[in-house]
């Protein structure tokens, strides 16, 4: 009797359940919130079956654009239009990336707060931010093209300007975390400033950086289509023209040869940046999630 | 006696020589540079040639028409509407395929790369290659710009979500096996309570996203902002393209302050 007494009052109670009440307050603020945005949008929601009834049509002229024989008028033309358009949207995006990262690393040191003056840092901390904030075209529309005139020129200038914005943020916040201890030994060792930059400091977060680069150039490749549609050139330029005259078989064909390059740079570029990564002290993932800001 | 001291003093080491694959790749680098600059006609001459012509349209952009922002609200709520309801089915969508695209969560070989392979192509697209398609499916509007962005979004959301879903904690895992939980048991009670605040996070990220890109979906003809920036540069109304940049360099500004705030407390 006693005993039993007692297992009853060392069972626990089971404990309250905690309230729902602020998710249950969230998730209705959020549903409001997208049901009035749906509404504010003055999205014609009634043509949204269309992409049913179009999409299969146009998809399978898609279809039928690369399954034709490409040496055959006029495929041969639209091949020919699509590598060609891929290559020069390439080259924008890799002489975007060079400019980006050649004006990335003055602005990574300035920018850095264990290497400049705090006034300094400030200073270039709010140009890479204000220029992170606009997008590429931006730059395009209201620079480039008035001086460079429509072209690639004008693209890749635009790319560039907008890859300083994050590579020299990423490159900054890299050398704000390497180790201080050779920075100590070559200060210790009389070193003149400019060697202890080089040595000591540029040394520790290359890899990190050529990393950047490159993951940078993987998504230069998909702004610089973007900017084909102002007229600066590449696939995009070619894209958007064939979208005005509705040439479906063309469009199928560009997008296929976007679609494999882009995947088939991406594999090269990401394999080259594990490689760079594995024989520094960084890790991976942690590079990984800093790029994914870019 | 005088021989014992020279070994005392070591040589200074050899440098090293300069590795031959260091070599090759910075050849690569320059041939890949000079050939890219070919290709594309890089120069730097119109700088100097041309620069009158980019002054007068530099000199109307520092002199802003303030007045226009009265019409520019409009497409504001627009743009900012098209962002909202696009990240929020995308995130929601991505989230099922960020299950699919982690061996922890999909424990089929064959549905696990399929939709590896599918997230793939469906990222290698950029935003404006589904802005075009939508506008020849559905004509030119908020709407294309909403449908583009919502297929845009659930490449990255999956993506992003994916990694954290491969980095979650085994513990709980091993918890709902031992009970016998079934695929989706194991998703929803032992995965996505770790996840959440991280893909939380991602979707205020993506949301920030859609924000910036606004410009490009308009101009290809998604609605909102961007609309406005194509229609004003088209007939070379700079001060009103400068008062819409300025007020997008504002919006943007306070939209990544909030979400960083929100971000913090998240995660």
């Amino acid at each position: 009797m006693n005993a039993a007494s007692t297992a009853s009052e060392t069972r626990t109670v089971r404990p309250e359940e905690p309230g729902k009440a602020r998710a249950t307050i969230g998730a209705i603020a959020l549903v409001v919130v997208v049901l009035a945005g749906g509404f504010l949008s003055n999205a014609d929601w009634g043509k949204l079956p269309d992409i049913f009834t179009e999409g299969g049509k146009y998809f399978s002229l898609m279809l039928k654009g690369l399954v034709q024989n490409p040496f055959s008028e006029p495929y041969s033309e639209y091949w020919s239009a699509a590598l060609g358009g891929m290559l020069e949207s390439i080259s924008m995006a890799w002489i975007g990336t060079m400019i980006g990262a050649v004006l990335s690393i003055p602005m990574g040191f300035l920018a850095a707060r264990n290497v400049s003056h705090p006034v300094v840092v400030q200073v270039t901390r709010v140009i890479l931010n204000a220029i992170r904030t606009l997008p590429e075209l931006v730059f395009a529309i209201i620079l480039l093209l008035p001086i460079f005139g429509f072209g690639p020129n004008a693209g890749a200038l635009a790319l560039g300007i907008g890859a300083v914005g994050t590579l020299g943020k990423l490159t900054a916040e890299a050398l704000e975390g390497i180790d201080p201890g050779p920075v100590e030994a070559a200060r210790a060792a009389g070193a003149p400033g400019s060697a202890i930059l080089r040595w000591t400091y540029w040394s520790q977060v290359l890899p990190e950086v050529l990393a950047f680069w490159l993951y940078r150039f993987e998504i230069n490749i998909r702004a610089s289509a973007i900017l084909g549609i102002i007229g600066a050139g590449g696939i995009g330029s070619v894209l958007s023209q064939a979208f005005r005259y509705r040439e479906w078989d063309f469009i199928g064909i560009l997008l296929f040869v976007i679609i494999v390059v882009t995947v088939l740079v991406d594999a090269v570029s990401g394999a080259v940046r594990h490689r760079i990564i594995a024989g520094s002290g960084v890790s991976d993932t942690k590079v990984e999630q800093d790029a994914a800001t870019l | 006696m005088t021989v014992a001291a020279s070994p005392a003093a070591p040589a200074r080491p050899r440098k090293p020589r300069p590795s031959r694959v260091l070599i090759l790749g910075l050849v690569a680098v320059a041939a890949t540079t000079a050939w890219a600059g070919w290709e594309i006609g890089f120069t730097l001459g119109p700088l100097l040639e041309n620069f009158s012509n980019g002054w007068v349209v530099v000199e109307q952009f520092l002199h802003p028409n303030w007045s226009y922002l009265g019409n520019a609200w409009t497409a504001w709520l627009e743009t900012i509407s098209i962002a909202v309801v696009a990240s929020f089915f995308g995130v929601a969508v991505g989230l099922v395929f960020a299950y699919m695209a982690s061996r922890v969560t999909n424990r089929s070989t064959p549905l696990y790369r399929a939709t590896k392979w599918f997230l793939a192509v469906l990222r290698s697209l950029p935003d404006v290659a589904y802005v075009l398609i939508f506008v020849a499916l559905v004509g030119v509007g908020s709407l294309a710009g909403i449908l583009a962005l919502f297929i845009f979004n659930i490449g990255i959301a999956a993506k992003l979500t994916a990694e954290t879903i491969d980095a979650v904690d085994q513990g709980p895992l091993e918890a709902a096996d031992a009970s016998g939980a079934g695929t989706f048991a194991r998703a929803r009670w032992a995965v996505q309570p770790q996840i959440l605040p991280n893909f939380l996070s991602y979707a205020l990220y993506i949301f920030e996203l859609n924000i910036r890109s606004s410009v490009v979906i308009g101009y290809a003809g998604g609605g909102g902002i961007g609309q406005l920036i194509q229609v004003q540069f088209a007939r070379f109304n700079f001060e009103n393209v400068s008062a819409i940049v300025i007020s997008m360099f504002v919006v943007v500004l306070l939209i990544d302050q909030l979400s960083q705030h929100l971000r913090r407390r998240l995660v």
